[in-house]
């Protein structure tokens, strides 16, 4: 089974990604009004710049991949595939801290995410994800962790974090 | 000379109050514990904690942060030395013989002399700090907008170039960074850039956020995706004793390695890597027990390099408070603790905020002292983080993430991008790009192009501005040196061998 980051598929597609920012900084480049004043140099020239290098490294990068691979390549570490499973559980746990952090405040949102990641990491680790038994503990945990910290920013540091009451406890 | 004791007296004052010694003591052990616990590194712990410079005042942080920094280089190497998955990128090299050294029973001395000379090699380099970076301050002072842009230019291309394996991937990761960093508002214009008309882009993109999303964000996803089937077996820890003969031979290597690290931390070199493998290549020419090299473990190859690590680790500190030039990721994101203070690092730094400056380097001696007591007889302390099961250490990583994240702006938005960079990193880790240049361009960028502005200003728009001044001819000179001559050397050598 060959590495994921040897695949000249990959490597062209990373590539790609490249000449796609690089196209839209461009495209983003133009609408900027140009230099005048005492220098001549405007707000558009760095853009057009940076746009037209990463438009290069875009294609030098695809060059690589297609004549032989990335040079001098140190193979990602770990194993060759990835566990995809995995990382939807992790993903899920940071994109539903994002979603629900102001309506159910810090403490059990953040609860909610390490609960779902650390199911995930779990699995990538090839054990058992764990019955509601497990997913309790996690939680609490989760708690454990989050609740301290959310002190920490809203009681000592006055640093506001959304709560679910307004009393900063919780 | 007696200007400087005055003022470092001063320093220590400042430093020494309760309060800031209690910053010192936390940043030292929280930057111990991080260094320590694998997948957090300082640069990250420093973002994450960035939201308290809206209330703290500028002092403490400084000296706290400081303390991280420093801290998660003495942490780093007991984690190389006892599981050979360096904590940091500077303490790879002591991986090399310590994990031997652990294997073959010596881990306590292993640990002893990496503690040990981190202290000595932080309080020579702290001394050479003190003497030093008011003289480049002073000179600096006469540095003019062509001058910088051109020292930042040589920055980015040592970031970019010199580490890693490729300049193709170096340099892409550095014009991503720069370009990230366009996101805004235009500093002289007050142009949108980038900002599709998002309010949230209007402020730019904030460090916390980018630094967060790449390290800590992109290191749990890759771990999740990669690295569950990896697994690491931890050597057991002995008694924390050198004996009379391993104090013998480590003693020349901590010099040694001073002496290699503390310029390399100077010059932006990018960060401590290149120093501490030179260390380790001088150590082992100059071993008088080369059959140890590779096999139980020469204590020479940690002295050397440990040294060299902190050495160069506060060595950074000079082109970053006299300059307000980042060598390393770290420095990058303790200069935006400064922007968020709205102070300006540079050479003016020692005359308008000299208290500040000296309080800091106070603390780096009073931290020093802190952190051989917190990794000699406490090392066991540490030790116990290790045994933190990797998916209720990673998941709590998040936990921290979203405190970093989301505390600097009060805004969810952040957390969606920050999830975006995480997988951003994802990608760079899996193909081998270094992930430096990208804070280093994000962070130096805007004010590269400021002073490049500024300098045609003067040039009245005539790019010749940045050849006709000796001072920044000369920089732009070694910056396409730094570029062309290795790879000459490459191309040498390939012909030689045909």
């Amino acid at each position: 089974m060959s590495h994921s980051s040897s695949s000249a598929t990959h490597q062209t597609l990373i590539g790609v990604g490249a000449l796609v920012v690089g196209g839209v900084l461009a495209w983003g480049a133009m609408s900027l009004p140009a230099g005048i004043g005492y220098s001549g140099v405007g707000p558009a020239v760095l853009p057009w710049f940076v746009a037209a290098a990463l438009l290069l490294c875009g294609a030098l990068l695809i060059w690589q991949a297609q004549s032989g691979g990335f040079r001098d390549l140190e193979q990602g570490s770990g194993a060759a595939r990835g566990d995809w499973p995995a990382l939807a559980w992790v993903s899920a746990g940071i994109l539903a801290n994002a979603a629900l952090l102001t309506t159910i405040g810090f403490v059990l949102s953040c609860a909610l995410c390490f609960t779902l990641a650390v199911r995930g990491l779990r699995l990538s680790e090839g054990r058992a994800a764990g019955g509601a038994r497990q997913t309790a503990v996690d939680a609490v945990t989760g708690m454990l962790i989050a609740a301290p910290a959310f002190w920490l920013f809203t009681k000592v540091l006055a640093i506001s974090l959304p709560g679910l009451t307004a009393t900063g406890w919780l | 000379m007696g200007d400087i004791l005055t003022l470092l007296a001063g320093g220590f004052a400042t430093a020494a109050t309760p309060v800031n010694l209690m910053w010192a003591f936390i940043g030292c052990a929280l930057g111990t514990a991080i260094g320590v616990l694998p997948g957090l590194g300082p640069a990250v712990t420093v973002a994450m904690l960035l939201p308290i410079t809206a209330q703290v005042e500028p002092t403490a942080s400084m000296i706290f942060f400081a303390g991280i920094y420093y801290g998660a280089m003495y942490g780093g190497s007991t984690t190389s030395i006892l599981l050979n998955t360096p904590g940091e990128t500077g303490t790879m090299v002591t991986a090399l013989e310590g994990f031997k050294m652990a294997k073959s029973g010596r881990a306590g001395a292993a640990l002893a002399t990496s503690a040990i000379g981190s202290f000595v090699a932080g309080t020579i380099a702290t001394v050479l700090v003190t003497l030093f970076a008011p003289i480049v301050a002073e000179h600096a002072v006469k540095l003019g907008p062509p001058e910088y842009f051109c020292l930042m230019l040589l920055a980015f291309t040592t970031v970019s170039a010199v580490l890693g394996e490729s300049v193709l991937r170096g340099m892409s990761a550095l014009v991503l960074g720069i370009g990230m960093g366009l996101v805004g508002i235009d500093q002289i214009s007050g142009a949108a850039r980038y900002t599709g008309g998002i309010p949230e882009f209007f402020d730019g993109l904030e460090v916390v956020l980018i630094a967060v999303g790449l390290f800590a964000v992109g290191e749990t996803l890759y771990t999740a995706l990669y690295e569950g089937r990896t697994t690491t077996q931890m050597n057991t820890l002995g008694k924390v004793h050198m004996t009379r003969g391993e104090w013998r031979r480590s003693w020349p290597a901590w010099l040694r390695g001073t002496a290699i690290g503390f310029p390399f931390g100077t010059i932006p070199a990018g960060g401590s890597e290149i120093p501490t493998f030179v260390s380790y290549a001088t150590e082992r020419k100059l071993s008088k027990h080369p059959g140890e090299f590779g096999t139980t473990g020469a204590i020479e190859g940690v002295a050397g390099p440990e040294a060299a690590n902190n050495a160069a680790v506060t060595a950074t500190l000079v082109p970053l408070l006299t300059l307000g030039i980042p060598t390393s990721v770290t420095a990058a994101i303790l200069l935006s603790a400064l922007q968020n203070y709205g102070i300006n690092a540079g050479p003016q730094l020692f005359q308008t905020s000299s208290g500040l400056v000296w309080a800091l380097i106070a603390s780096l001696y009073i931290g020093n002292v802190m952190l051989l007591v917190l990794n000699l007889p406490l090392v066991g302390l540490w030790v116990k983080l290790l045994k933190i099961p990797r998916p209720q250490l990673y998941a709590g990583i998040l936990i921290f993430a979203t405190v970093g994240v989301y505390g600097m702006r009060q805004s969810a938005f952040d957390l969606y991008l920050m999830y975006a960079v995480g997988l951003l990193g994802v990608l760079m880790r899996r193909f081998d790009f270094p992930t430096a240049p990208v804070i280093v361009g994000l962070i130096l960028g805007p004010l590269a192009e400021a002073q490049m502005r500024n300098a045609l200003s003067i040039g009245e728009g005539n790019w010749s501005v940045f050849v006709e001044r000796p001072m920044s001819a000369f920089l732009l000179a070694v910056t396409l040196a730094v570029l062309v001559l290795p790879r000459l050397a490459a191309l040498r050598r390939r012909r030689s061998a045909s």
